[in-house]
């Protein structure tokens, strides 16, 4: 076991490794790309007037917050087979089976949830008058909303935002329930096959660059808004 | 020509009447300032003429449009949406914190408006906005963020806001009481060359000497209720109500 740790079995375990950070960066941008603006549409409906849409994504939120995220990618993808008889196997999409799809879809909705509630909080702090003057100037509902109000809220939630887009990185490690594989599915699968740790240290240190890499742009992106307070 | 015609209001909040039957006629190029205690009124009055709020009962007419209007059953009737709008692009509204879009630039401030309701070409919001900064003595600062300014330059910008789609009316919430007194002066400066250009204003002001200089009428609000109203000079220096001569004997 002792000899497990070779230069030639580092250098399979990055090759191989690499291949599964690929698959985790294209869920974790998916789920991004997805989950973002579904967060802000699901804000805007908790928000809402209308009492039974607003309890419903109530309910949506608090059943997404309180529940693994793990078991909610078990029962998105066992959901078609056992609700509605569908074979997983049909579902596919060309070459991507719907163990991917289903990890996509998962990773949405519960993180939709997750911005939803960043983005209600950011809302919900601005304060009335920029709404009265914008109204006043003519500027229509949907106006003052992207003209006034969402850039204003996406400043004040940036932190919180790179928050969870950090904890989506790691979380992507989950999406091994599914037998996606991903960089930690493979890491597991290495660590077994070289009988060594090393594939989870490397595996470890590619989430950290990575993560290094969000914290420095989103950085970025903060100071590129703090020409005003 | 009356440009506002308020006719016996009322408002509460929940069992608070903080309106009890107010009525007000505005003329064409008059100015007439609103004083009195806090709490008195004095706010709520200007947030229903200016649709913030709504009322429960009366009638409002701004330049001859009906915005509200109660029947014989006692229900107010609103007038329709696109009516709403285009009373709004009649008066413009000078709120007591500016109110400023902080992520716009002064310039955008003035104009996004202009390009974004109004249709109007850039070039042309362009040009209202450097006559309104140069008339603010604002002209360095189009490029300027709100939070670089002083409160005195964020309400002349939050004034020239408001005058940039040529309103018929101004209104005024305290447009002065976030200010030091020596940022006040420079805000009341630039009102008082938009009453010698005879533009129609209602203001809500603490500031006695000014409304004595400035206003054409001034009118007292107490409890909900116009107690005294008459020329300035004459309310002010000769308050008529025990009420008014109580509440002015404070300045």
């Amino acid at each position: 076991m002792y000899l497990a740790i070779t230069m030639g079995n580092i250098k399979s375990a990055v090759t191989q490794l690499g291949v599964g950070l690929g698959l985790t960066l294209t869920i974790f941008i998916l789920t991004l790309l997805f989950s973002m603006p579904l967060g802000l549409v699901v804000a805007k409906a908790r928000l809402s007037k209308n009492k039974i849409l607003s309890s419903v994504i109530r309910a949506y939120i608090s059943v997404m917050r309180g529940t693994p995220l793990m078991l909610q990618l078990l029962i998105v993808y066992y959901l078609p087979y056992y609700v509605f008889g569908i074979s997983l196997r049909s579902m596919s999409l060309g070459s991507i089976n719907y163990r991917y799809i289903a990890t996509v879809i998962g990773f949405t909705l519960n993180y939709a949830a997750y911005f939803a509630e960043i983005f209600r909080g950011g809302i919900q702090s601005m304060p009335q008058g920029q709404y009265e003057a914008a109204q006043l100037l003519g500027f229509s509902k949907t106006q003052t909303f992207i003209r006034i109000i969402l850039p204003q809220v996406v400043k004040r939630v940036l932190p919180s935002i790179t928050n969870e887009v950090i904890t989506l990185v790691k979380d992507t490690s989950l999406a091994q329930i599914l037998s996606v594989n991903e960089m930690f599915f493979a890491a597991s699968a290495l660590a077994s096959s070289q009988v060594s740790v090393m594939p989870f240290v490397i595996a470890g240190v590619f989430y950290y660059c990575a993560n290094a890499v969000i914290e420095f742009a989103m950085n970025r992106i903060e100071k590129k808004m703090s020409y005003y307070n | 020509m009356n440009i506002l015609e308020i006719e016996n209001i009322t408002k509460s909040f929940g069992s608070n009447n903080v309106l009890k039957g107010i009525s007000l006629n505005v003329k064409k190029g008059e100015v007439v300032a609103i004083i009195g205690a806090s709490g008195g009124g004095k706010s709520t009055l200007l947030r229903c003429a200016t649709t913030l709020e709504t009322i429960d009962s009366g009638s409002i007419k701004i330049c001859d449009d009906v915005l509200c209007s109660t029947d014989e059953s006692g229900k107010v009737n609103y007038c329709d949406k696109k009516q709403l709008v285009d009373i709004r692009s009649k008066f413009g509204l000078v709120f007591q914190n500016y109110n400023l879009f902080p992520h716009f630039s002064v310039r955008r401030n003035i104009t996004e408006a202009l390009i974004h309701v109004h249709k109007m070409d850039k070039s042309k919001a362009d040009k209202i906005c450097d006559n309104l900064l140069k008339k603010m003595g604002l002209s360095e600062k189009g490029d300027s963020y709100p939070c670089n300014l002083s409160g005195g330059q964020q309400q002349r910008v939050s004034i020239a806001r408001a005058l940039a789609t040529s309103p018929e009316i101004l209104f005024f919430d305290e447009p002065t009481s976030a200010l030091d007194p020596e940022l006040t002066q420079g805000v009341l400066q630039v009102i008082k060359g938009l009453s010698e250009e005879k533009m129609t204003m209602v203001i809500v002001t603490h500031e006695m000497n000014f409304a004595r200089d400035v206003a054409d009428r001034v009118i007292f609000i107490d409890e909900g209720v116009i107690v005294e109203e008459g020329p300035a000079k004459e309310v002010i220096d000769n308050p008529k109500h025990p009420r008014t001569q109580k509440f002015l004997s404070k300045y």
